[in-house]
């Protein structure tokens, strides 16, 4: 059977590819990915499903395919009585949708776009961790810069530095970061030669 | 008491009203804690709606018709208690057809239909590839627009035209590279495409229909039966929305729309779009927001014109559960406005602006007028 994964993030798409190979019951899959969506080469493929990211723009021309073709994939969506309708809805919210050929097998439709929903939320939750990483190392610059700044202006040492910016972000509830980076903007104005 | 709702909207000039509802806290002093959904198709809405992951959406007027129709995805209902607006679209073409459509500034809409039949005859004794237009979405006005068009001037559009769903990011580069020939979308995407030099603007929404519908607000009905109050506040803040639109500078509008989590585009095709060289988006409370009983009857007369659906319908019926204009009436009374006595209107045949009969006051409509003379009796 063909798998057609339609998602401009190449990542998770291998993500959700590797998903449903490691599931044995559909070891014989045949998976392919495209970033983008490309009607005439549809009939090479001729996919039993295919998966399709939400945030792609394509969807809408997959979606159209059920009007003006018999044998096109239709939405899961419209097999909802026969298939498990909270499977389509954790898929649509974890951000994928899934189209089937008619009389495809409802069982391996669920199967497979569970797996497509927990690779989904599994790549959001990475991306999150590394945007919370990114957001934490650039905290820890601007206050080791901060903590600089205040050394130099006030000739202290760096542990006393480090209370200052902990009582200022303690006393006005703010993130140290953010007590940190109005230091180094004040500081930029008070550089000589400057402004 | 605080109501919590998701509302869906695609990033066009004519999602202004939802999206002004949230820039300018209008839900808020409604007792609405809205979020909003930016999605990057109409798939997405429609599927979002049916599994209550969204609550109501910035829609196409023909997407809750058509599940009305049972076509397509049909698990519950959606109601349209307001439309969100007239006009907004632009057809775009490629500078060669354009050349062959367009004589002088004289020439009419009819007369570049007709020309475009002259073009199909020419191209098909070169043995030439079949015009290709491009449309947003199947049940989209767009569709009916470029139909209508094309068969005014005599050209069957089943056969001598091919048409093809684009979402519309990918329009502009598909009339450039040759894919297509022309393509009809919401703003600013021919404006972007225009000032890019993709292609040409051949006309816009007034110019085929000085009134013509576009988007409506869908609301999923289980969520409006079990919030009967929260749809009156939802009307009402977005008729809030389209008082400050009307009177708005285009300017202020334009930045708002412009923000990169809501429309999102170059601030100068939203501009240029909302000009009065643009598209033709209409935001009058009073004159383009009412759900027009006859407005879903004209659509749904394009399902069947179009073959999309079959004539053994109980249209009436289905137009009615849809389209709400009695939830319009009672927002739109609340807030003092104007309110039309009939649901239905003659669609056409009004050059120049005219009296609907309403109360306390007759409303002053704007001219009702379409490009071949049509005009439309729904009742």
């Amino acid at each position: 059977m063909n798998v057609l994964i339609i998602d401009p993030d190449d990542a998770r798409a291998a993500l959700v590819a590797e998903g449903i190979r490691a599931d044995s019951a559909h070891q014989d899959a045949t998976i392919h990915h495209w970033p983008r969506f490309e009607l005439a080469r549809l009939k090479d493929i001729n996919p039993e499903m295919v998966i399709i990211a939400c945030e792609s723009p394509d969807r809408d021309t997959l979606d159209a395919l059920q009007i003006a073709h018999e044998q096109a994939p239709r939405p899961v969506a419209m097999f909802v009585d026969r298939s498990d309708a909270n499977t389509t809805a954790e898929a649509l919210e974890a951000g994928v949708a899934a189209y089937i050929v008619d009389g495809y097998s409802p069982n391996r439709v669920a199967s497979i776009l569970t797996v497509a929903t927990h690779r989904f939320n599994l790549m959001q939750n990475l991306r999150n961790d590394l945007t919370k990483a990114k957001a934490d190392l650039a905290a820890r610059k601007s206050i080791d810069r901060a903590k600089g700044v205040l050394m130099t202006s006030r000739g202290i040492s760096e542990d006393d530095a480090y209370k200052i910016l902990r009582k200022h972000a303690m006393d006005t509830g703010r993130p140290m970061a953010a007590v940190a980076a109005d230091i180094l903007a004040i500081s930029g104005l008070l550089k000589p030669g400057e402004g | 008491m605080v109501l919590s709702l998701k509302i869906g909207f695609s990033p066009l000039n004519d999602s202004a009203l939802v999206l002004l509802g949230e820039a300018l806290g209008y839900y808020t002093a409604e007792g609405l804690d809205v979020t909003l959904s930016r999605e990057a198709n109409w798939s997405n809405i429609r599927d979002k709606m049916s599994y209550g992951l969204l609550d109501a959406a910035h829609v196409l007027a023909p997407m809750p018709l058509a599940r009305g129709l049972g076509l397509g995805p049909t698990l519950g209902k959606i109601i349209a208690p307001m439309a969100l607006g007239a006009n907004g679209n632009s057809v775009v073409v490629s500078s060669h057809l354009m050349t062959a459509l367009i004589h002088d500034d004289k020439t009419k809409l009819l007369d570049t239909a007709r020309a475009l039949r002259d073009e199909i005859s020419r191209r098909r004794a070169a043995g030439a590839p079949k015009v290709v237009l491009a449309m947003p979405f199947a049940y989209s006005p767009h569709h009916f627009v470029l139909r209508h068009w094309v068969a005014a001037g005599g050209i069957d559009p089943d056969r001598q035209v091919q048409w093809v769903v684009l979402p519309p990011s990918r329009m502009a580069d598909a009339l450039r590279d040759g894919v297509i020939d022309g393509f009809c979308s919401g703003s600013p995407w021919p404006q972007m495409a225009q000032l890019n030099g993709d292609g040409q603007v051949l006309f816009s929404d007034p110019d085929f229909w000085t009134l013509k519908p576009e988007k409506v607000l869908g609301v999923r009905e289980p969520w409006a039966n079990e919030n009967p109050d929260g749809v009156i506040s939802l009307v009402r803040a977005l008729l809030k929305a389209a008082q400050w639109a009307k009177a708005a500078d285009t300017a202020d509008l334009a930045k708002i729309l412009a923000q990169p989590g809501y429309v999102g585009a170059p601030l100068e095709a939203i501009e240029l779009a909302l000009s009065t060289e643009g598209a033709g988006l209409l935001l009058d409370p009073q004159t383009t927001t009412f759900p027009w009983i006859s407005h879903a009857k004209w659509f749904m007369g394009q399902f069947v014109r179009w073959g999309l659906t079959t004539p053994e319908h109980d249209f009436d019926t289905i137009a009615r559960q849809i389209y709400r204009p009695d939830l319009w009436r009672q927002a739109a009374a609340s807030l003092g406005l104007d309110i039309p006595l009939e649901d239905e209107k003659t669609e056409g045949g009004e050059p120049v602006p005219w009296t609907l009969d309403a109360t306390p006051n007759p409303i002053l409509m704007p001219a009702n007028e379409l490009f071949d003379g049509g005009i439309f009796r729904s009742a």
